[in-house]
C-alpha cells in the first residue's frame, strides 16, 4: 500500500473510525444520561434525548443499599429489592470472582504446563478434551449440577457457585495458558533439572515466573467471564445472602414496577468494574482472548 | 501436574454431562426431587419432547437467530478490522483503546440496557429516531414478534461483535504488507486486493471464529433472559429458554430439562468436533 494517503481517502477513514466508535460507544449513553435523572422528569418530556435536571440520588439511594432516600425517593414507598440486594451482591461477586481467578489459575497452568512440555497422548485426549467442553452449552450442565448440588448441600452457597464456575472455566484457561507456556524457551527449565530441581520445582521457581504476562492475561478474563455470569448463580443460589450482582439484576426483570433510571444506574454499577478492567488492561485481555481462541 | 484438573473436570463437566443422560431417562419433576427417588421412564421424557410444539418452535427460532447474528459478526467485525488495521489515520488507534467495551458490560446488564433502549414508552431508539423525523409516533419494538427477534438479535451482536473484530485484527496483522505492494505494483484495484488477498489469507482465523460464534449463539441466554422473556408470546423462545424454562420453572420438569440439553449437547457436539479439529491440527507443536 502506498504510504501517503489521499485526502479523500484520509476522510474516508475518518468517517469509518466515528462510525466504528459510533458503534462501540453508542448503546451506553441512554444508561448514562437515565442514571442521571429521576423516573419523574424521564417520563414528562418521552422525546427528549438530553435530561432536564440532574441528579445523583439514584446512585446514592443503591450504594447505600436503599437507605439514604433523596427529596426524589421520599413519596416512595415501594422500591425493588434489587437496590437493598446490590451492596451485598457486590461484596459476593467480588469474592467469587476472585476465588474462581485464583483457583481456574492453578487448575489451569499445571495442566497448560502438562499441554505445552509433555508429548503424551492421554495429555493431547485431555487437550482436545478440553477445547470440545468449550462448546458444552453451560444449561446442560447446569442441570444435573443442580440435582447434585441438591442433594450434596451446596445449593445457596458461594462455594457451590465457585465449584461449578472453576469447572466451567478451567478448560478455557488451559486454552489460554497452553500456547504462551509453550512459547516459553525449555532450555531454562532443562537447565534448572540437571542442576537438581524436580520437574514441579522447574515449574514453580522458573515457568511460572517467567510467565507472569500469560498469567495476567488469564486472570483478567477468568475475573471478568466470573463477574458475567449469570446462569451457575441464579440456579443454584435463590437465598438473598448469597446472590451475586447479575443475580439480582435479573431481579430487575420480573420487578413489576419497573423504575428505568433506577435500573439504568444500578446497569451502571454493575458494569464498571468489568468495563474498566477491559479498558485498563486491554492489552492482557486482547493477547489472552486471541491466543485462547487462536492459539497465537 | 494434571491431576487436580482433570479431577474437577471429570466431576463438574464430565460426570454432569453423563447425569444429564441418565436423567432424561427418569421420571424427575418436583416431587421426585423431594423423596430422591427417580423412576425408570424409558424414552417417554424425549417422546413428550419430540411431541411438543414449542420445542420445535424453540429450535428453529434459535436457528434464525444463530444465522442472522452471526452473519452480521462476521460482516461488522471484518468491515471494523479492516478499518483499524490502517495505521496512518490516528483515529484508528483510539478505535483500537475502545474495541472491547461492549465485551466488557456484563450480558443481563447488555440485555436489560436494551431493553430500555427498546422500551416503546422512554426507550431511547425511539426518542433518537422521532428527534431524526424517521417515525411519527412511539413503536412498540418489544410488543411486535418479528421485531423482538431484531431486538434480540441487535442486543447479542453488539456485545459479541468486539471478539470477532479481535480475532480478524490478530489475523490482518499476520498478512505480510509486501503482497499488498507487490498487488498495488501490478495495478490491483483495493477491491481485488481484498478478495484475492485479504479474503483467502483471513479464512483459517474466519473459520474458527464461525465455529466458535454458531456455537455461542446457539446457546444464547442472557439476553433473552433480560429482554424478552421468550415473548411476545412464543416469538423469541430458543433452545436454552426451552431448556430453562422447562427445568427450573414449574413444574421444575428436569426430566424434559436433561431430554432438551442432551438434544443441545448433540447437536453441538459437530461444531465441538470440527472446532477440535481445526484447533488442534495446530497445537501440534
Amino acid at each position: 500500500m502506498a504510504w501517503r494517503l489521499s485526502w479523500r481517502r484520509r476522510a474516508l477513514l475518518w468517517l469509518a473510525n466515528l462510525a466504528a466508535i459510533a458503534f462501540l460507544l453508542a448503546p451506553l449513553a441512554p444508561v448514562v444520561l437515565a442514571s442521571l435523572q429521576s423516573e419523574k422528569v424521564i417520563q414528562r418530556d418521552v422525546r427528549a434525548l438530553l435530561p432536564r435536571e440532574i441528579t445523583l440520588a439514584n446512585f446514592q439511594l443503591i450504594l447505600s443499599g436503599g437507605a439514604t432516600r433523596g427529596p426524589i425517593f421520599e413519596q416512595v414507598t415501594y422500591l425493588p429489592k434489587s437496590v437493598d440486594r446490590f451492596p451485598a451482591a457486590f461484596a459476593n461477586s467480588l469474592i467469587v470472582a476472585c476465588a474462581v481467578t485464583l483457583l481456574t489459575l492453578v487448575l489451569g497452568s499445571l495442566s497448560a504446563y502438562t499441554v505445552a512440555r509433555l508429548n503424551l497422548r492421554w495429555v493431547k485426549a485431555m487437550l482436545s478434551l478440553s477445547v470440545a467442553s468449550r462448546l458444552v452449552p453451560l444449561i446442560v450442565l447446569m442441570v444435573p449440577l443442580y440435582v447434585l448440588f441438591r442433594t450434596y448441600g451446596l445449593l445457596n452457597s458461594l462455594t457451590g457457585v465457585v465449584i461449578a464456575e472453576v469447572g466451567f472455566l478451567v478448560p478455557y484457561a488451559v486454552l489460554i495458558l497452553a500456547p504462551y507456556l509453550a512459547s516459553l524457551p525449555a532450555e531454562l527449565e532443562d537447565a534448572a533439572r540437571i542442576d537438581g530441581c524436580t520437574r514441579f520445582g522447574a515449574f514453580r521457581r522458573i515457568v511460572l515466573p517467567l510467565a507472569t504476562p500469560g498469567l495476567a492475561a488469564c486472570a483478567t478474563i477468568m475475573f471478568i467471564l466470573s463477574w458475567h455470569e449469570l446462569l451457575i448463580p441464579l440456579i443454584v443460589v435463590s437465598r438473598p445472602e448469597a446472590m451475586t450482582v447479575p443475580v439480582v439484576l435479573a431481579g430487575l426483570v420480573s420487578d413489576y414496577f419497573v423504575f428505568f433510571t433506577l435500573m439504568m444506574a444500578i446497569c451502571l454499577l454493575g458494569l464498571a468494574p468489568t468495563l474498566l478492567l477491559v479498558v485498563v488492561l486491554q492489552k492482557y485481555v486482547v493477547r489472552g482472548l486471541v491466543s485462547g481462541a487462536l492459539k497465537g | 501436574m494434571n491431576a487436580p484438573s482433570g479431577l474437577w473436570l471429570a466431576l463438574i463437566l464430565a460426570w454432569p454431562v453423563l447425569y444429564a443422560g441418565w436423567l432424561s431417562l427418569h421420571e424427575v419433576s418436583i416431587r421426585q426431587l423431594r423423596t430422591g427417588e427417580f423412576p425408570f421412564a424409558g424414552a417417554a421424557n424425549y417422546v413428550r419432547l419430540f411431541r411438543d410444539d414449542v420445542f420445535w418452535l424453540a429450535l428453529s427460532h434459535t436457528v434464525v437467530f444463530v444465522a442472522i447474528s452471526v452473519a452480521l459478526e462476521v460482516v461488522i467485525a471484518l468491515a471494523i478490522a479492516l478499518v483499524i488495521n490502517d495505521e496512518r489515520v490516528w483515529l484508528s488507534r483510539v478505535t483500537r483503546g475502545l474495541l472491547l467495551v461492549p465485551w466488557g458490560v456484563p450480558p443481563v446488564v447488555n440485555g436489560l440496557l436494551w431493553s430500555f433502549i427498546f422500551n416503546a414508552q422512554y426507550g431511547y431508539l425511539n426518542r433518537a429516531l422521532l428527534a431524526l423525523g424517521l417515525i411519527a409516533e412511539h413503536v412498540n419494538w418489544l410488543g411486535d414478534s418479528r421485531l423482538a427477534m431484531g431486538a434480540v438479535i441487535t442486543a447479542y451482536v453488539w456485545r459479541t461483535t468486539p471478539f470477532n473484530i479481535l480475532l480478524y485484527h490478530a489475523g490482518l496483522q499476520g498478512i505480510p504488507r509486501d503482497y499488498y505492494e507487490a498487488a498495488e505494483v501490478d495495478g490491483a484495484s483495493g477491491w481485488s486486493r481484498f478478495w484475492r488477498i485479504t479474503l483467502p489469507l483471513l479464512r483459517p482465523v474466519i473459520a474458527v471464529s464461525l465455529i466458535l460464534r454458531t456455537a455461542f449463539a446457539f446457546m444464547v441466554f442472557d439476553e433473552i433472559f433480560a429482554i424478552t422473556q421468550g415473548g411476545p408470546g412464543n416469538a423469541t423462545w430458543v433452545a436454552a429458554w426451552y431448556t430453562y424454562r422447562a427445568a427450573f420453572q414449574p413444574p421444575f420438569n428436569v426430566g424434559l430439562g436433561s431430554a432438551s440439553a442432551w438434544v443441545m449437547a448433540l447437536i453441538l457436539a459437530v461444531a465441538g468436533l470440527a472446532y477440535a479439529r481445526l484447533v488442534g491440527r495446530r497445537l501440534e507443536p
